[in-house]
């Protein structure tokens, strides 16, 4: 098995690690640094629960390779607080409760997100291109867009 | 109401302290048997025990069950979770409230008009003496007290409560930042990650695992584990363990014992041997002979037959099924996130043939939970493999492909309606024939051979019948009995044999389909005599708390035009009826293309008396939204050789783009009973789209899911 040094920059912190060499992203991610919150569904890109940001960017983690991400800035739900606390996005999902079990909530936060640091007012159809590939199966959907609904109206 | 009961689990937990712990200081922890499955049951909880002993809410911590510490409650299923321990905590709670102001007025040696009480502390006004919940719990007075089962209105009256709703989600702030952690996210010193190699289907025996495969695994420090034909590769590596995975499949070689089918399911079900029991008014089923369907031959009499057909569904939950465990000092540490904790203990000390005691079983969260899922199965399955070495917990997590292949479905079904109206609108015979597979096969400490991966555990492959369950409402014949005042009713429950799939508990169980075919069909019968769908359900029924949903959803429903090319639709239906009452109404849209548009939903639901009216609500529309998902999209498929519903583009479930706009109305019913709210709004969502979708096309499509391929069919036909 080859291993590779390979240095990241996630959530603002730079991690030199040792990885093999064809380690998938959301494999550093949780395992190698311990940020649990970007989730496995189904590794085949299409739930949208290891959503991360690359550079601004919404990426699925669970097929990438790690090693071609070393010169990126990696966020994940852990890096969206910031000085003042949650993010907008966040801190609407909290207020509106907008989770039942959780597992799909981090990638949907991620991704709306992106959207909004884009583009303070998408439209409905934004809103829909933002969260298609993203799978809830509790039923949680109506809740969230109300919850991305008042970041629109704020 | 007379009486509050306190519900079956202060039968066996009579004492305060079976529910309370006030070993903190300012800190109430309680303990239950249920669990968090995505209901948020713990919020409930938690603001029960806060509106009624005054200890705010966020000072209320709900304890993760634990078979060591926790009351047995049970399964975490249907629908029962604040019908049992809500109700054992709003009893334990008001029975610890009156008893603390006595104690207190004792002690304090005041009368009521002198105390002032807040946040579980009174205090004399006039000498600023205190004494709160925490001192009252270390006295020989708070051991002593016995719950009642029962509480006269006066008891009641005497504590009353805010009926406040707006709460923060216990669990929501570590949701949105990423902290909340599942059994997915456990990790211990030299843990080691496990994947299971599974077979192409459920009989397959081991032939063979290459020579030159185990070579490798060896040289990558990766472990192979076979017991039987069980086969499990182990790697403190997650990622490595999931790359050679991919490649064990191509390594190990099966004899496939039997093959599952290529029969059309519908056929099997109308074909296979079967148990044909008769379900009688009041929902149980029993083994006696079924009566001769009737006919009519009275020109003022319309007689009407439909076959219903319902596909299988799956769980699927977004994160698969993962369990932990270690064995360590003869005993077993198991992290689950099973709904049936308790019973897992005793099927796992069942089959190692130890001690149960020497099992104890932790819940940790897992991703959504909708019935029996694989969430049993890998609990097993880590346990097996932490048996084998020792002192190391054991991370088993299921792949999708597991998940999607190898959980137990909800079974394909066929529901055989008749039914006669008279001149007067009056349904005068209804008959309802429900033929299906199993929904109850789990596992218990008889019953192992539930467990997946037992069979190749013992290398016995050997299909398992099923036996009938005959209890009210029990599986498949759950709201077969309909609710309405029918002047005659034929009931008949068929478990079919040898049907290809492994099925067990989904959500409602067989009311989903009974109850869409019920409700598709009751229609159908009003349309010959013109009567509208309100009408005819009304006019059958006697319950007015059912009658006051109806309306209620009719009102809500008026308020909205309705949008140009749209049809409407309404179903109703009291879960078991005996929980709670649902009515929905649906208005939708159908492309030239055959795809159904959701625009809005309306749904109004009864559960008694209001515990958490944002989580009812949450709970509702979730399961609006799967139930429409279901009826939409979801069937799995598979051939003689495997299941090829193996991801989420085989099996396609509703996403952002097809959610309407709801309008839940939830009636408050203080001082009754809670009615749990996790299942009964899918079966009147699926006939009210079901409902929707006749007026749209101006025919009945009696086939589950309703896609472009099963209209199309349909409308030829």
């Amino acid at each position: 098995m080859n291993y590779l040094d390979c240095s990241f920059k996630i959530n603002g912190n730079l991690k030199k690690i040792s990885i093999i060499e064809d380690k998938t992203l959301i494999h550093v991610i949780r395992d190698e640094l311990g940020l649990t919150g970007t989730k496995l569904g189904c590794g085949l890109e299409q739930c949208g629960s290891c959503a991360i940001l690359i550079d601004g960017e919404k990426k699925l983690s669970c097929n990438l390779l790690a090693k071609d991400y070393q010169n990126c800035e990696i966020t994940t739900i852990e890096g969206l607080e910031n000085k003042d606390g949650l993010n907008n996005v966040q801190e609407a999902f909290r207020e509106f409760n907008a989770a039942q079990c959780g597992y799909c909530t981090s990638g949907i936060i991620i991704s709306i997100t992106a959207l909004f640091d884009k583009n303070k007012k998408p439209s409905s159809q934004e809103i829909q291109n933002a969260l298609n590939g993203h799978l809830c199966r509790c039923g949680s959907h109506s809740v969230v867009l109300k919850a991305i609904d008042s970041l629109i109206e704020n | 109401m007379n009486q509050f009961n306190s519900g079956p689990s202060i039968n066996t937990y009579n004492k305060l302290s079976h529910w309370f712990d006030f070993s903190n200081p300012g800190i109430l922890k309680v303990y239950s048997g249920k669990i968090d499955i995505g209901q948020h049951i713990s919020s409930t909880l938690a603001l029960i025990a806060s509106k009624i002993t005054e200890i705010k809410y966020d000072q209320i911590e709900i304890i993760k069950l634990s078979t060591d510490i926790s009351p047995n409650e049970g399964i975490t299923a249907s629908s029962l979770s604040v019908a049992n321990s809500g109700s054992a905590i709003k009893a334990a709670s008001i029975t610890l409230k009156i008893n603390f102001i006595n104690y207190a007025l004792e002690n304090l040696e005041i009368k009521n008009e002198d105390i002032l009480f807040e946040n579980g502390v009174i205090k004399d006004k006039n000498s600023n003496k205190t004494i709160s919940y925490w001192d009252f719990a270390k006295t020989d007075d708070f051991r002593k007290i016995i719950i009642p089962e029962n509480f006269d209105e006066n008891s009641i009256k005497k504590i009353n409560y805010e009926n406040n709703q707006k709460i923060e989600l216990k669990t929501i702030n570590d949701i949105v930042t990423g902290k909340y952690k599942y059994v997915h996210d456990i990790n211990f010193p030299k843990m080691l990650h496990a994947r299971i190699v599974r077979p192409p289907s459920y009989h397959c025996k081991l032939i063979k695992i290459n020579e030159d495969f185990k070579k490798r695994l060896v040289e990558n420090d990766i472990t192979l584990f076979v017991k039987g034909s069980f086969v499990a590769i182990l790697s403190q590596d997650e990622f490595l363990v999931t790359k050679f995975l991919e490649i064990a499949k191509k390594n190990i070689f099966w004899e496939e014992k039997q093959q599952l089918s290529n029969e059309n399911v519908f056929n099997s079900l109308e074909k296979h041997e079967k148990e044909s029991l008769l379900v009688k008014s009041g929902g149980e089923a029993f083994y006696e002979e079924i009566p001769e369907k009737k006919s009519f031959d009275d020109p003022k009499i319309k007689s009407l037959s439909t076959i219903f057909k319902k596909s299988y569904l799956m769980h699927g939950p977004i994160g698969p099924s993962a369990s932990c465990a270690i064995y360590k000092d003869n005993k077993f540490t198991i992290f689950s996130h099973s709904q049936s904790i308790f019973a897992l203990k005793y099927s796992i000390s069942k089959f190692f043939d130890i001690d149960p005691n020497l099992v104890s079983l932790k819940f940790m969260p897992g991703s959504g939970c909708y019935g029996h899922n694989g969430a049993d199965d890998v609990a097993f399955e880590a346990s097996v493999i932490a048996k084998e070495y020792p002192d190391r917990h054991i991370l088993l997590k299921w792949t999708r492909e597991d998940e999607h292949s190898w959980e137990p479905y909800g079974s394909a079904s066929l529901n055989k309606v008749f039914g006669a109206i008279n001149d007067y609108g009056e349904v005068i015979y209804w008959s309802n024939e429900a033929y299906s597979d199993t929904y109850l096969s789990r596992p218990s400490d008889l019953e192992l051979t539930n467990f997946t991966s037992y069979k190749f555990l013992t290398n016995n492959f050997a299909k398992t019948k099923s036996k009938p369950k005959t209890s009210a409402h029990m599986g498949i014949h759950r709201n077969l009995d309909p609710i309405y005042n029918f002047k005659e009713t034929r009931l008949v429950k068929n478990l079919v044999h040898d049907l290809p799939l492994r099925t067990s508990a989904l959500r409602t169980l067989g009311a989903f389909a009974n109850v869409t075919a019920s409700e598709s069909f009751l229609n159908d019968l009003a349309s010959i005599k013109n009567i509208d769908p309100f009408d005819i359900r009304i006019n059958h029924l006697d319950d007015e708390r059912a009658i006051d949903v109806l309306n209620n959803l009719k009102e809500k429903m008026e308020i909205f035009k309705l949008k140009d090319d749209s049809f409407r639709g309404i179903a109703f239906s009291r879960y078991k009826n005996s929980a709670a009452y649902c009515a929905v109404g649906v208005e939708l849209n159908v492309t030239d293309d055959l795809e159904i548009n959701l625009n809005h939903a309306w749904i109004t639901v009864d559960a008694g008396e209001i515990a958490y009216e944002d989580g009812i609500k949450a709970q509702v529309e979730g399961g609006f939204i799967q139930a429409a998902s279901w009826a939409l999209y979801e069937e799995v498929i598979f051939d003689s050789k495997e299941i090829i519903s193996k991801d989420w583009d085989s099996y396609k479930i509703i996403g952002f783009d097809n959610i309407p706009v709801f309008t839940t109305s939830v009636i408050d019913h203080r001082g009754f009973p809670y009615l749990g709210v996790g299942e009964v709004v899918a079966g009147p969502t699926g006939a009210a789209i079901s409902n929707a979708l006749c007026n749209a096309l101006g025919q009945r499509i009696k086939i589950l899911p309703f896609t472009k391929d099963n209209i199309t069919k349909e409308l030829l036909n």
